[in-house]
């Protein structure tokens, strides 16, 4: 998924970007299920 | 209609914008990786949801426009309440933003594209299958989930399997987001033009790059919700069942978490895009850019610490009620300042009133209402008395229809001569702007009243105490019925015989999109261009 406009400094950025946003999204799906776990 | 005088005729980095559209429709649109094109995409889709949307909430209004059922059965009006949200919320206000979003942030911040083009067609093309999935309950045996948008349990399991449909509607529509934040962010952060530093970014730039923190907090949420939902109709957990040591009000908490940062998800690119359009057609720079910026991220902070508020009256302790209600009557305070500097911004200048500035002052002033009835609804035992009434049904359509869809319209006409290089007929735009902003008020207005007077929300029929000011609501719900086609038409017609745009279409327009011909080239800013602080809107921000 890589992106056809962007230079390869840009892309070094934005691979780092997304991952981290995308780690974000993952960890709070995770983090509710597992307190739901916890405390329900 | 104001146009620039003298067109530029060729600005320095329009050089290499060669049109090399993709030969062929499926090539073109099915696997677009071309920001402009998916963001065409987008907004058509968002269009057709709304008319769907539409013809559900006429469902609703008809059947309301007398006591007594009419022409539905209860039960099915309960699917139209709840598909009524679903295809608004998720199909037409968010995907509206996310199309101007695409069309707009790479040429506001002169970056090429989005970062992740592959990835942006794969969020668009997700979405039609998601409401495909969701509209075919329809025609399932048992219906569409009719428990409501907010899918409280026990409720919204007891349906036929819709639940399933809708469960993974809504996963598809949260990867959909995600993937969509995950973009936007990227893009932002990393395709930025040299000089393009974050404090000269246009305002609209910045309500998305904090909207899309919060899609990447609060959808996942969603996602988790729901699934434990799916789990405890099919899978035999008890997350929300009572009878299995569950929690039914821990779903509301959940729900609410995700549900209330969504409102904010709904509102603040509709500020951003109103920070566009009355600078332009004051002649003056933002009032307060770093102020509303601010603004902006502090209304997103406390949109996470606020979600209490939507059930005050299922039970709480009194300390937690007091907190919620003082959390949520601190939002007023960053409006204030966003109301504030848009009035300011206007304070002095040189006004024209365009359409797109009449769509951005109707705003300001509808938005306002909706939000000081979020501040009644915000105090406990205020609450008590409007909780489940028309009250709070008026109250989140000013808030979303003349808030959210008043300022996706302003956007359209302000940058439709940009995408298209047509100018549209000012008359008729006109038209359709006072003919919404004088439906769209016989049809919410007298919902407050029949609110106070103890209407509730989401049933079929009603005292005859409350008939007349619902046949006027239905009236102004059949007057706004004709602004989709109005639209159309106007924009149909720019599109077919509209007279040519100049470059900068609006005699004070300033950002970078303005620097492109119009219509914008297929592909934009191959080589970055070279910022001058006097094109942007907020280049100097002493101002």
């Amino acid at each position: 998924m890589t992106s056809t406009h962007a230079n390869q400094q840009q892309r070094a950025g934005i691979r780092r970007t997304a991952w981290i946003v995308g780690g974000i999204a993952f960890g709070m799906f995770v983090l509710f299920i597992v307190k739901q776990f916890i405390w329900h | 209609m104001a146009t620039h005088a003298a067109e530029h005729s060729h600005d320095d980095h329009a050089h290499d914008d060669h049109d090399h559209k993709p030969h062929g429709f499926i090539n073109r649109w099915v696997f677009s990786t071309n920001h402009k094109d998916i963001g065409t995409l987008y907004l058509i889709f968002s269009f057709t949801m709304a008319c769907i949307g539409a013809a559900f909430s006429g469902v609703i209004r008809t059947e309301l426009m007398k006591p007594g059922l009419q022409f539905v059965q209860p039960y099915f009006f309960n699917q139209m309440t709840t598909m009524h949200a679903l295809v608004m919320i998720f199909g037409a206000i968010m995907p509206a933003f996310v199309g101007l979003a695409n069309w707009m942030i790479p040429l506001q911040i002169g970056a090429p594209d989005m970062a992740l083009p592959r990835m942006n067609n794969w969020s668009f093309w997700i979405l039609p299958f998601a409401f495909t999935m969701l509209l075919s309950t329809l025609f399932m045996p048992g219906g569409a989930p009719a428990g409501g948008w907010t899918m409280y349990p026990p409720l919204a399991i007891q349906g036929g399997n819709s639940v399933a449909f809708l469960v993974f509607s809504v996963h598809l529509m949260g990867i959909s987001s995600i993937m969509g934040a995950i973009n936007i962010i990227a893009t932002i952060l990393n395709m930025r033009a040299p000089g393009m530093d974050l404090l000269k970014m246009p305002v609209f730039v910045w309500s998305w790059l904090i909207t899309a923190f919060l899609l990447i907090a609060v959808m996942p949420v969603l996602a988790g919700a729901v699934t434990m939902l799916l789990t405890d109709k099919y899978f035999g957990t008890s997350f929300f069942n009572a009878a299995g040591g569950g929690d039914p009000v821990m779903f509301q908490h959940v729900f609410w978490f995700f549900g209330h940062p969504e409102v904010y998800i709904m509102i603040l690119p509709a500020f951003g895009i109103v920070s566009e359009i009355i600078p332009t057609f004051s002649r003056k720079p933002l009032f307060g850019y770093q102020a509303m910026v601010f603004a902006i991220a502090s209304i997103a902070f406390l949109s996470f610490i606020v979600w209490g508020h939507h059930m005050f009256t299922v039970g709480m302790p009194l300390g937690g009620e007091l907190y919620f209600m003082f959390a949520t009557m601190l939002i007023a305070v960053p409006t204030g300042v966003k109301v504030f500097n848009w009035v300011s911004t206007m304070w002095g200048g040189s006004l024209s009133f365009e359409t797109p500035m009449l769509w951005a002052i109707s705003f300001v002033i509808l938005f306002t209402i909706g939000g000081f009835s979020g501040l009644m609804l915000a105090l406990v035992p205020a609450d008590f008395q409007y909780q489940d009434t028309y009250f709070v049904v008026a109250h989140f359509h000013y808030v979303l229809v003349t808030g959210a869809l008043f300022a996706i319209i302003g956007a359209i006409y302000y940058w439709w001569p940009k995408w298209t290089g047509k100018m549209y007929n000012e008359t008729w735009a006109k038209v359709h702007f006072w003919w919404s902003v004088v439906f769209i008020n016989i049809l919410f207005f007298p919902q407050h009243f029949l609110g106070l007077a103890g209407m509730p929300r989401r049933i079929p029929d009603y005292n005859v105490a409350f008939a007349d000011w619902n046949l006027v609501s239905t009236i102004g719900a059949y007057g706004m019925f004709l602004t989709p086609i109005m639209m159309f038409a106007i924009l149909w017609q720019s599109k077919k015989s509209g007279a040519p745009a100049t470059m900068h279409v609006w005699e004070a327009s300033h950002g970078l999109e303005w620097t492109v011909p119009s219509p914008a080239p297929f592909h934009t800013f191959a080589t970055p261009p070279l910022i001058h602080d006097e094109d942007l809107a907020h280049g100097d921000i002493t101002h």
